[in-house]
């Protein structure tokens, strides 16, 4: 895959990247084979590569193997309780370790806008595509707003049970407030008029798009049958 | 509210409130989710943790959008931001479109703006969740045969073996109910603390 991207700098179809995260969800759950899993993560990576997240795909590539090495040598070797506690998360997280590269992708190299255009030309209905929008969107705020909260609590001192309170209800009063004001900013630009929208954003499927697919689909359907 | 008179489907401003506390929810869900990551036991009384924690969200978006749709909406968004991150299961998927639409009809024959029937619909919404951990027993045989095969220790295999018994099963389903029940009164509590006080119910 990565090999038949040998332009610099490339750029999918937000179509594409959403194709890839269900075969990588086929793949992750249907292969049952190592050398399958490693394959995939390894042509994923030289993909994103490819596409320009190089700092990203090195720090996927660290923790896939700090994976490995944990569940195959520290393990079977170091003392047991290691073992019991971590062995969920370490195999949970390998296994989602394709859909999370796809996902670095998505998110590093795809605006929401992007996104939202493409979920559109899906036909992926109005009342989904918004409030998912939203959701991705108010992430950060949420993140910002939180970090915000911590530190005022750390200046009155509150301590406890009493923490649970002093952070979920400022969140909830402000979300309230949020939904508040962006309803009424996006009802002013027209949110809910019931024509199709029309976008800046140009989609096409290129042939970057179609080689990717393809091996990926040939993928998908050699872990399904060999696993 | 007034504005669950005036048009019965979801509107502009429903939609971004439903966005908005389905993104609070979801942070909820994925804290205890990492959280469950630690430990079997932990994960396996996760539903009842979230349950616990995420009735604020949920009870206000209730209050909020007193419409068809929104809890399901909630439920989908949740969904999919785990799809996406490789985290869903078919189990899952079919345990969580099954509890919310049901949830959604106990909300339509209560008429949306009872706090019962919202806590009943939020119970119910919470045991979506179930569907996580279950895989463990739905396919104990394979389940356990593949952990075998990637190197476990035999310990380890029983250990899980011993945990994924009936009476887990049972403890399993219980949690989010009792979870469910405990958040809506944090709810309603809070609530009458802060929420109508500040307006906003």
């Amino acid at each position: 895959m990565g090999v038949s991207c040998k332009k610099h700098m490339l750029k999918f179809d937000p179509r594409t990247e959403l194709l890839f995260l269900v075969l990588a969800n086929v793949v992750a759950f249907t292969q049952h084979s190592l050398w399958v899993e490693i394959t995939w993560v390894v042509l994923l990576l030289l993909l994103i590569i490819a596409c320009g997240c190089t700092k990203a795909a090195g720090r996927l590539a660290f923790a896939f193997g700090l994976c490995l090495f944990l569940q195959y040598y520290v393990f079977s070797n170091g003392p047991k309780i290691l073992a019991s506690s971590f062995t969920i998360l370490v195999s949970y997280a390998r296994k989602v370790f394709p859909c999370l590269i796809v996902g670095t992708l998505i998110l590093q190299k795809t605006s929401v806008r992007e996104l939202m255009a493409a979920l559109r030309r899906c036909h992926i209905p109005q009342g989904l595509i918004i409030p998912l929008s939203v959701t991705i969107r108010y992430f950060p705020a949420l993140k910002e707003e939180v970090g915000y909260i911590r530190d005022a609590m750390k200046l009155r001192d509150i301590h406890g049970i009493q923490k649970m309170e002093c952070l979920l209800v400022p969140v909830m009063i402000s979300a309230t407030t949020t939904a508040e004001e962006l309803s009424a900013a996006a009802v002013t630009r027209g949110i809910e008029n019931p024509v199709h929208k029309t976008s800046m954003v140009e989609m096409k499927f290129g042939v970057q798009d179609f080689l990717c697919l393809a091996v990926g689909v040939v993928f998908c359907f050699i872990s399904v049958t060999a696993g | 509210m007034s504005n669950s008179k005036n048009g019965k489907g979801l509107k502009g401003k429903d939609l971004i409130t439903i966005g908005i506390f389905s993104a609070i929810y979801f942070v909820i869900n994925f804290a205890f989710m990492l959280m469950g990551g630690i430990h079997p036991v932990l994960w396996m009384l996760m539903p009842g943790f979230i349950a616990v924690f995420a009735g604020i969200p949920f009870m206000l978006m209730a209050a909020k959008v007193q419409k068809p749709g929104a809890v399901f909406l909630m439920g989908l968004i949740t969904a999919l931001i785990y799809f996406a991150t490789g985290q869903f299961t078919l189990v899952i998927l079919i345990s969580m479109a099954s509890t919310c639409i049901l949830a959604e009809v106990i909300r339509g024959m209560t008429k949306y703006d009872s706090f019962k029937g919202n806590s009943v619909s939020y119970v119910i919404f919470s045991l979506g969740m179930v569907g996580s951990p279950l895989p463990i027993w739905l396919f104990k045989a394979d389940f356990l045969a593949q952990i075998t095969e990637q190197g476990m220790p035999a310990d380890y295999v029983s250990a899980v073996e011993a945990l994924s018994s009936n009476a887990m099963l049972v403890v399993l389903f219980v949690s989010p109910i009792i979870g469910g029940i405990i958040g809506a009164f944090i709810a309603k509590a809070l609530f009458k603390k802060h929420f109508v006080k500040a307006g906003i119910v």
